[in-house]
């Protein structure tokens, strides 16, 4: 047994040993004025080694807990990354010319799977050539008029050239992804898409992402709007 | 005195329908030695020269791709092989054709379809078809465009086509090493 201090002390520590275990025992005095020794120890007991044994596991919990939060991130964080990197990245495009078999002036999904750039036509099957014989990627910017032939027609059944009027206003701007590769025996291809404007960065990106080397050369058509003659002298 | 007045008019009528059916059976022949003549010739294409102007690479890679379809549809050589194919070695008899754009006029989809006049798009170029070992056999120097409808890159394809047109009706010399240079204008 241990005592702290003499009279005007009013708390008392006392501990017991039993075997291995050592059972502590915080005793206050009820009334502040009782110094008795010996009073009524009614006060709560508990293993002082087991509450070190218990801080003990609750640290070693702690650090489980922390570990598998760890885990888990990591393993999500990864989980998103494969996703990314499998993930098909797919925009719809017009194939203009020049893609494999694809059919010309036809629309359908531009898509990355693997290594693979892939077009498949609606509802057709898909042609696709290897991501790593794309030798250059040129994005450039094109004004079409939209409504294709009926709204040419109809233009032109307007009275009093009210339709140019209406050719004025129904054009949209897209952008011209244009993608050099060679074939298997080694033949130069240039395929030609037409894409929603913006969607031709954002392939250029994914494109430049799974490995294609882009060359300083310039597209510059988006001069094209610019009405003017150049010649060789 | 009435049979007398027929007889003229008869050989007038029948040397008339002998010159109809026999002139038209001559330049048939004529025609088809002058296609004959690239018998047993391949073509390799070779990517646009854009020169010195800003040319769209879309409107390179159109040339180019237009010109392989249309020189496949003529059917005039064996084979049409694309540049930097490796069976180009391999075939004895190639012909190489070199596109360099020498004008180029950038049109308006929209502008043609307001205006009518304005808004064309032009290209001119200079093809030439050279032997493998560099030697000019035909030259010419063709124009494509589109002025109504359609869009600034059916110029190519018009330009393709006319180009393919030209090789088609041209005639060169037999054998690898040709004699002269055949130039013109379509």
């Amino acid at each position: 047994m241990q005592k702290n201090g003499a009279s005007d002390v009013t708390n008392h520590d006392v501990s017991v040993k039993s075997s291995d275990t050592s059972w502590g025992v915080l005793y206050a005095p009820l009334l502040a004025g009782n110094t008795a020794i010996g009073g009524i120890m009614d006060r709560s007991v508990f293993p002082r080694n087991q509450r070190n044994a218990c801080r003990f596991h609750r640290r070693a919990g702690m650090r489980l807990l922390v570990a598998l939060i760890c885990c888990g991130l990591a393993a999500a964080a990864q989980n998103t990354t494969q996703r990314e990197a499998s993930e098909s990245f797919s925009i719809r495009a017009t194939h203009l010319m020049g893609f494999e078999s694809a059919k010309s002036n036809c629309t359908g999904t531009l898509s990355i799977q693997d290594d693979f750039l892939q077009f498949q036509q609606t509802g057709k099957t898909s042609v696709h050539i290897n991501i790593g014989s794309v030798r250059d990627v040129f994005l450039g910017e094109e004004s079409r008029q939209v409504g294709g032939l009926p709204l040419t027609i109809g233009e032109a059944a307007v009275p009093y050239g009210g339709g140019r009027v209406v050719s004025l206003f129904a054009h949209k701007k897209y952008d011209i992804l244009t993608l050099e590769y060679v074939d298997s025996d080694g033949g130069i291809h240039g395929a030609i898409f037409q894409l929603d404007k913006g969607q031709g960065e954002v392939a250029k990106r994914e494109l430049t992402a799974h490995g294609v080397v882009i060359s300083s050369r310039e597209d510059q058509s988006k001069h094209t709007a610019v009405e003017v003659r150049y010649e060789n002298k | 005195m009435k049979t007398n007045n027929c007889g003229p008019l008869m050989a007038c009528v029948t040397a008339i329908l002998v010159i109809a059916v026999v002139l038209p059976l001559q330049s048939a022949t004529v025609k088809s030695s002058g296609s004959g003549t690239s018998a047993g010739w391949s073509v390799q294409v070779d990517q646009v020269n854009p020169g010195t102007l800003d040319l769209s690479y879309s409107f390179q890679a159109a040339i180019y791709e237009n010109l392989v379809d249309e020189l496949k549809k003529t059917k005039q050589f064996q084979q049409v092989l694309r540049e930097g194919d490796h069976r180009a070695s391999e075939v004895p008899k190639l012909l190489v054709l070199k596109t360099t754009v020498e004008k180029y006029t950038a049109g308006s989809e929209t502008r043609r379809a307001v205006t009518t006049l304005s808004g064309a798009t032009k290209l001119t170029v200079r093809s030439q078809l050279l032997t493998r070992e560099g030697k000019v056999v035909l030259e010419r120097t063709v124009n494509g465009d589109v002025r109504f409808f359609g869009s600034n890159l059916r110029a190519t394809h018009n330009l393709a086509r006319n180009i393919a047109k030209t090789l088609k009706e041209s005639s060169w010399p037999e054998g690898d090493q040709p004699a002269a240079t055949l130039t013109g204008q379509l």
